[in-house]
């Protein structure tokens, strides 16, 4: 395992373009976040009668606890970027037919796999560390520091994980049938935020169907459910997506499982 | 020499080398070897064994599955049917990183370094070391730009990179696919040295190759591929000594082909040689007997000679090319 890590370390540790597109996700996550900061702040500072009913409203969703869950949701929408980074490590070993290279030179297909796999797990822990130092950051100096169960909500950073290792898994195996990295973002991209997004609302509008949440990016989207805020539109449908996570745990785990599976069946299928 | 025997298992083949009483086993055993894509069938039932110390050359037109075969030996491909020993066993990753290996195109990561594309060989084989990789870079001539990216480099540099790749931690073993392609002259020249060089170390290589002359230079063994199929195989010389080739001139140059074709039915004449070749099965070709024939049948020789048949003739008579 470790010559492994140490052999994916000696591919990535020169690669410029890999530490551009890290540097735009490292920059992106508190970006994002600080942005919805700065529009918060600037309608609940208002003295109009609208920011003050605003303000009532939503409470502060950046505080913590109520942070964990905001900033995971606001966070989710630049899954993307880091699956610029999955698709960019899995295509190039194909465009280079360098996964070629590495089982003539010794590996088997199975350590190749598992290579990746452990590309796309780092991967999807380095953008949680962002998540959590984000959250400390925004959460802690919009918190007083005696307010209690600060921590209530910390386990959004293992649904925040969740998520973005199953999307990325995702996205990994778009990239992996594909072999080519600009149609597999292409197709990654067009796929979750249009033709999931469409389908899943077709069918819960047009014919009452909840099918849509067994989509595949669907099913872990509905990990981190929105801001409290934005729930208050609904109550009673906020707290059916609440109590729905913990099902939505066990497809996601499922369906990585299943992802993982395929990609390695795949691999030790085809020919390279 | 052994022509391919259909049906032959592998527990026949062990039986044969004790039979035999060889020592040590084959480097590489192939048994029944079998692979298609989709109707193309590339490699039909090839067996052949690769021995040790030997330089075993595996020669083929386009399209004669002489990559294919290497492929699956190196488990890129998956055969269909058959298959294969390294050593005496299974083929496997423990087998692969005691083998130095160049597949086609030399497959580096191309924002990467020499040295650094080196150091990803050495990880994922555990050949070598890096005053290792430092030796194969001067070896192939290219320590100067060990630095530079591999991107930068050019295809004759592309290749002796994958070459060096292939060298690293000195394997007894070493497998090569067309490794003078993209070379020059002196290039070309090198690697052969090199290959004669390692041969006289005890190293065993394979190498496929379409240059003949590289081929028959470097080569104590070799099988010849068609359409997927082994025609023959065995050691160079056995396989280039298969058929006596007479060469002979006449001033009537066409009366001498109808005279010839009265003793063989491989007459080849060279208009612009002035020649004609005859081919008889090995050890058959009577100089004096073919002379005192042509001369009762009204032709006067100007030349006669016994030759040794160019691996380049065998092979395009085997191919029918």
């Amino acid at each position: 395992m470790t010559q492994i890590i140490k052999t994916e370390w000696l591919k990535i540790k020169n690669y410029p373009a890999f530490w551009w597109v890290f540097g735009i996700t490292a920059l992106t996550y508190p970006g994002i976040n600080y942005l919805f900061l700065y529009a918060y702040h600037d309608i609940v500072s208002q003295k109009s009668t609208t920011g003050q009913v605003l303000k009532a409203l939503m409470g502060n969703p950046f505080s913590l606890p109520e942070g964990w869950r905001t900033m995971a949701f606001f966070s989710s929408f630049f899954i993307y970027i880091p699956a610029i980074v999955v698709i960019m490590l899995i295509t190039n070993e194909y465009t280079y037919r360098t996964n070629r290279q590495n089982i003539i030179d010794g590996w088997s297909r199975k350590n190749f796999m598992t290579a990746k796999m452990i590309d796309v797990l780092l991967l999807s822990a380095i953008v949680t560390v962002l998540y959590v130092v984000v959250v400390l950051f925004i959460g802690l100096s919009n918190t007083n520091m005696s307010a209690a169960g600060k921590w209530d909500l910390m386990y959004y950073t293992g649904l925040f994980f969740l998520q973005t290792f199953s999307q990325l898994s995702i996205a990994f195996t778009v990239g992996m049938l594909l072999r080519k990295a600009f149609i597999a973002l292409a197709i990654f991209t067009f796929y979750s935020i249009i033709v999931e997004t469409i389908a899943v609302n077709v069918l819960h509008y047009q014919y009452k169907s909840e099918a849509g949440k067994f989509f595949p990016m669907e099913i872990s989207d509905r990990l981190l459910t929105k801001p409290v805020f934005l729930g208050k539109i609904d109550e009673v449908a906020y707290q059916q997506s609440l109590d729905a996570v913990k099902y939505h745990v066990v497809y996601s785990i499922v369906l990585l499982i299943l992802t993982w599976l395929f990609c390695f069946w795949l691999n030790n299928r085809r020919d390279l | 020499m052994r022509i391919r025997k259909p049906g032959i298992t592998l527990c026949h083949k062990v039986l044969f080398m004790i039979e035999e009483k060889k020592v040590g086993l084959p480097v590489l055993t192939l048994d029944d070897l079998t692979k298609s894509y989709g109707a193309v069938q590339a490699l039909k039932s090839v067996s052949f064994e690769v021995p040790e110390g030997s330089v075993f050359g595996i020669l083929g037109p386009n399209g004669s599955g002489k990559t294919t075969l290497l492929s699956i030996i190196l488990d890129v491909l998956k055969a269909n049917k058959g298959n294969f020993l390294w050593f005496g066993h299974a083929g496997s990753k423990e087998q692969r990183k005691r083998i130095g290996s160049l597949l086609e195109t030399p497959n580096f990561y191309h924002y990467l370094s020499a040295v650094n594309n080196l150091k990803i060989t050495q990880s994922i084989s555990g050949r070598g070391n890096i005053q290792d990789i430092d030796e194969v870079l001067k070896k192939v001539r290219l320590y100067e730009r060990r630095n530079s990216r591999f991107s930068t480099f050019s295809l004759g540099m592309k290749q002796r990179l994958a070459i060096a790749a292939a060298l690293l931690g000195d394997p007894k073993v070493l497998v090569f696919d067309e490794p003078t392609n993209g070379l020059d002259p002196v290039g070309i020249a090198e690697i052969r040295q090199l290959i004669i060089e390692l041969r006289s170390n005890g190293h065993t290589i394979i190498m496929a190759s379409h240059l003949l002359d590289e081929v028959e230079k470097v080569c104590t063994h070799a099988a010849i591929l068609r359409t997927g199929e082994l025609l023959i195989t065995g050691k160079v010389e056995e396989i280039l000594v298969d058929d006596d080739v007479v060469e002979l001139s006449a001033s009537d140059l066409d009366a001498l082909v109808n005279v010839l074709k009265q003793l063989s039915e491989h007459v080849l004449s060279n208009d612009q040689l002035n020649t004609v070749q005859v081919t008889f099965p090995k050890g058959t070709a009577k100089l004096d007997e073919i002379n005192a024939f042509c001369y009762k049948n009204g032709i006067v020789l100007n030349h006669l000679i016994l030759k040794k048949k160019r691996l380049e003739a065998r092979f395009f008579e085997l191919t029918n090319n």
